[in-house]
């Protein structure tokens, strides 16, 4: 069962703290996914578990066993590097057999494997040349074919699809997905690309600074965000912040800004909050126009009028920007037919979509 | 350019090259005329003869001297080539205390005029006992710094990718040095090869310092001995003399002239 | 599970391990070969040594015997005019064809092998090579001279003409070097100065003058330290061909500290040579990269 788990994992380069009390279970045939920025510190831990890089402290298992100084060899892993890291000087066949020449495997089973491995990822053609003759794409096949031979226990994913253009991209992240669920390997996938690690992860670990903001399947991150950096980190396009602060008015509870009020459901607020001064957030999908039609919920959502700035038309959808008060905020609709520039238009935010953080950036009410 | 400018510009690269090729002609064909002959410009013989060679083969032993050339800038060569890359590669890829200071002092050591050395290490030589050993040459040319300097340089521009990559494929780091980053380096690897080779190839000083047996000299030693000596007697057995050091030289130059100018201009203007 | 003992770092300690290893013979060299000769250098300036009998402390003799040296004052003034004949020679000629190179031309790659092949031949070969080219009576300068009407030239026997000689047998050894050089800081003039300074309406003289010759400074700089060095290390030019004569007129610094150390077996007074060699290639150089400096200010 190649199961990998982190306990207290830190890392330090000289001084610099780059990887903190780093502690995370990945279950067999599992694809967590890293994301974060860059001096997120990811990178780090992948390579940390491929161990080209050292721990400063803590313990990385795979299964039951310690691997946290093995060698890399010694580890059972397998690795695709962002730039694939394919030898120049071979062809693509030695490419695939070299790590398995180098471990004394039998001719005829690494025939077997490399055979395998070209097969599944249609290489088959491409066998006898060198890399500096294949695509971007064929390389990426090519570096994840020399992984897969090696029939490791994890495989490990530094940023694959950096180097591709947009529409190769999008089709190799099926692909990998596809890959990975039917090799059934233990996955751990780095990006800084929050659509890839939507797409592609069983979980998503969001990281910043080195420490782990949030653990959770894809969804649970974009509807329960722990934080505003998370709110901020995951979906697209980002989510519209409003800075203001709370006030209770005999039982209700509305969030004020200038411009702007929006009421709360007070049941789902804490009894005593931590501090007035809050942060509102709403993603653009869940922000509507009112059209000037009464709306459906009319307690349930706040009324805000806003003046158009901006219209970015992405055919079935449509990104508009406006000003609501000093603030500005984006809103995600469908329909070919969005306002003009310089109209202005009823703006609905329902408040049970409202997520609420405090000063200190944790989210404060789960607004679902 | 108009015609008769271009005409004086090939007019005169003509007479340049001339001057830099005639000399040459004239030393090749000088030394298979006999003495009589050698002062006339003609560059064809009139009278072919080989006695030149003949003389100059039973006077001294050129034919040794060109082998004992060959093992000693081979030696040194393979040694700046295989143990150069070895430091060249730990100090760019790899982290370790001291590094900075290695790098330092490679680049002070091209700062340092060989003349202030030359007689401490030669009498280090001595001390050692060994005047008239091919140790004595061979020994202090096997770094060289701008050999190292060169192939950190082309080391750094290799991504660390391939690196990690060969470690996880479970690759030591000689194995990393020899399988990957030579064939990835053979340009830089054959431009200091080509410099190395010609500089212990051409060195005088250092062997008329540490060698006076015979049997142990350089050739462009030998021919400076020979030639001073007066055992060439004739202007023409020492110019056949010469053309054993010369000959091997311009044909490797003829097939590797980009590669002779790369190497010889880039180790000067580094060194 | 057991707690095993774990070195902090490990695969950090093996890295250092393989880096020290890889280095361990080279710094074992630079020690052996570059560092103690530079101090035992600094200290044989004290010594008289004759390597057979023990070192003796020589206190300042050798400085005083090196300052009131006239033989090697004369092996530096030597020197000093050879660089006045060598320096200006190999820069002109070296732009020359450099200039005539960086022009679409036929055969291009054959001509700049044509002026770098002396680059390749051995200093002695070439020395032995120009011994015969200047002889008196056989020699082909000579010959060609009577061809063309002139008297013969005792080129390396003449007190006054032998050191030109060399300087300018040196400058056909190297030129092809320097050749490369220029015509390397000729690739980096940007077309579109080129195209500016013809648009305003330059001649070819006043292009060359106001935007070559300026652009071309750094390696005139390289091309003078270079030679000026080469030409501090003159040895086995004099040594085939004059034997420092006439008149010690060709007789240069490593040929004597060779001589003192080789024939007179006095390593301490030789090693001072070195040292004061070393020094004085120093202080030129400095001396020269600041006149070049305040002539490009001016």
């Amino acid at each position: 069962m190649p199961s990998i788990s982190f306990e207290k994992v830190n890392k330090k380069f000289g001084d610099v703290s780059v990887v903190e009390d780093f502690s995370l279970h990945v279950e067999d045939g599992e694809l967590l996914v890293l994301v974060g920025g860059s001096g997120s510190g990811k990178s780090t831990i992948l390579r940390m578990v491929a161990g080209l890089e050292s721990v400063t402290s803590g313990t990385i298992r795979i299964d039951d066993r310690d691997i946290t100084h093995l060698a890399p060899r010694d580890r059972d892993v397998a690795m695709v590097f962002q730039d694939y890291a394919l030898y120049p000087h071979l062809t693509v066949r030695d490419n695939l057999s070299l790590g398995l020449r180098l471990r004394r495997m039998p001719t005829a089973e690494i025939n077997r494997r490399v055979a395998w491995a070209a097969d599944m990822l249609r290489i088959e053609s491409l066998l006898e040349r060198k890399p500096k003759q294949l695509s971007g794409g064929q390389r990426q096949r090519v570096a994840m074919g020399r992984a897969m031979v090696r029939e490791p226990l994890v495989f490990l994913f530094d940023e694959p699809l950096s180097n591709l253009d947009a529409s190769l991209r999008a089709r190799m992240r099926i692909e990998i997905g596809g890959l990975q669920r039917r090799l059934n390997t233990t996955t751990v996938y780095v990006t800084h690309d929050q659509v890839e690690a939507m797409t592609l992860g069983d979980r998503i670990v969001v990281l910043a600074n080195g420490r782990i903001q949030q653990i959770g399947h894809p969804i649970e991150l974009y509807r329960n965000p722990i934080n505003r950096f998370v709110a901020g980190f995951i979906g697209t396009p980002p989510m519209n912040f409003v800075e203001g602060n709370l006030h209770r008015e005999n039982d209700r509870v509305f969030f004020v800004s200038e411009g702007l009020r929006v009421q709360l459901p007070a049941e789902r607020l804490p009894g005593s909050v931590p501090s007035k001064a809050m942060t509102l957030g709403i993603r653009p999908e869940d922000v509507t126009l009112a059209d000037g039609k009464p709306t459906s919920g009319g307690a349930g959502a706040a009324r805000l009028s806003g003046r158009v700035l901006l219209v970015e038309r992405l055919g079935g959808t449509s990104h508009i920007h406006f000003d609501v008060g000093p603030h500005r905020l984006m809103a995600a609709v469908s329909g070919e037919d969005p306002p003009a520039v310089g109209d202005t238009v009823g703006i609905e935010v329902p408040s049970e979509r409202v997520h609420l953080f405090a000063a200190d950036g944790n989210a404060l009410a789960r607004a679902e | 350019m108009r015609p008769v400018v271009r005409a004086g510009l090939y007019a005169a690269l003509t007479l340049a090259a001339l001057t830099f090729i005639y000399p040459f002609l004239w030393m090749a064909s000088s030394t298979l005329k006999p003495p009589f002959e050698v002062g006339s410009l003609a560059l064809i013989p009139h009278d072919l003869t080989f006695e030149n060679y003949r003389i100059m083969w039973s006077r001294a032993p050129f034919g040794r001297a060109l082998l004992n050339s060959v093992f000693v800038a081979s030696t040194i060569t393979a040694s700046v080539l295989v143990l150069g890359s070895m430091t060249a590669y730990a100090m760019a890829r790899l982290t370790f205390p001291g590094r900075r200071v290695l790098n330092a002092v490679t680049m002070g050591v091209l700062l340092v005029p060989g003349q202030l050395t030359l007689i401490p290490l030669y009498t280090l030589i001595v001390q050692l006992g060994w005047i008239d050993t091919y140790t004595a040459l061979i020994v202090p040319y096997l770094f060289n710094a701008t050999a190292i300097l060169m192939l950190r340089q082309f080391f750094l521009q290799i991504p660390q990718s391939l690196i990690d990559s060969a470690r996880m494929d479970g690759m030591g780091e000689l194995r990393i040095l020899f399988t990957i980053f030579w064939p990835l380096a053979r340009p830089a690897l054959a431009i200091v090869a080509i410099f190395t080779f010609m500089g212990s190839w051409n060195e005088v000083l250092w062997p008329l310092l540490v060698v006076r047996d015979q049997q142990l000299m350089t050739l462009p030693q030998l021919l400076t001995v020979f030639q001073l000596g007066g055992g060439a007697g004739t202007l023409g057995v020492s110019l056949a003399a010469a053309m054993v050091l010369v000959v091997p030289v311009v044909v490797a130059y003829m097939f590797l002239q980009r590669y002779f100018i790369e190497s010889m201009a880039g180790a000067g203007v580094k060194g | 599970m057991m707690q095993r003992p774990r070195p902090e770092r490990s695969s950090m300690r093996a890295e250092q391990r393989s880096a020290w290893s890889l280095t361990a013979p080279y710094a074992a060299f630079l020690l052996a070969f570059a560092a103690y000769p530079v101090f035992f250098a600094l200290a044989l300036v004290f010594m008289h040594w004759d390597l057979v009998t023990p070192p003796s402390f020589a206190g300042g003799d050798n400085v005083r015997l090196l300052v009131t040296d006239a033989r090697f004052g004369r092996a530096v003034l030597n020197t000093f005019v050879f660089l006045a004949i060598h320096l200006p020679l190999q820069i002109v000629t070296a732009l020359g064809l450099a200039l005539a190179l960086n022009r679409r031309l036929a055969f291009r790659a054959f001509w700049r092998a044509t002026f770098f092949l002396p680059v390749v031949i051995s200093g002695a070969v070439v020395a032995i090579l120009w011994n015969a080219l200047y002889a008196t009576d056989v020699g082909l300068i000579n010959n060609l001279l009577a061809k063309l009407g002139g008297s013969p030239i005792p080129w390396l026997t003449d007190p006054s003409i032998a050191m030109p000689a060399i300087a300018v047998m040196v400058t056909w050894k190297n030129v092809g070097f320097y050749v490369i050089i220029y015509l390397a800081g000729l690739q980096y003039i940007p077309q579109s100065c080129r195209e500016a300074i013809e648009l305003d309406g330059a001649t070819a003289w006043q292009r060359f003058r106001h935007l070559t010759l300026p652009m071309l400074l750094p390696q005139t700089i390289l091309v003078v330290t270079l030679s000026t060095i080469n030409g501090f290390q003159l040895f086995i030019e004099p040594y085939v061909m004059t034997g420092g004569g006439p008149l010690r007129r060709t007789y240069s610094v490593v040929l004597y500290m060779y001589t003192n150390a080789f024939s007179y077996q006095k390593m301490g007074y030789a090693a001072t040579i070195g040292v004061a060699l070393a020094l004085i290639i120093g202080a030129v150089v400095a001396a020269q990269r600041r006149v070049i400096g305040t002539a490009e200010a001016a």
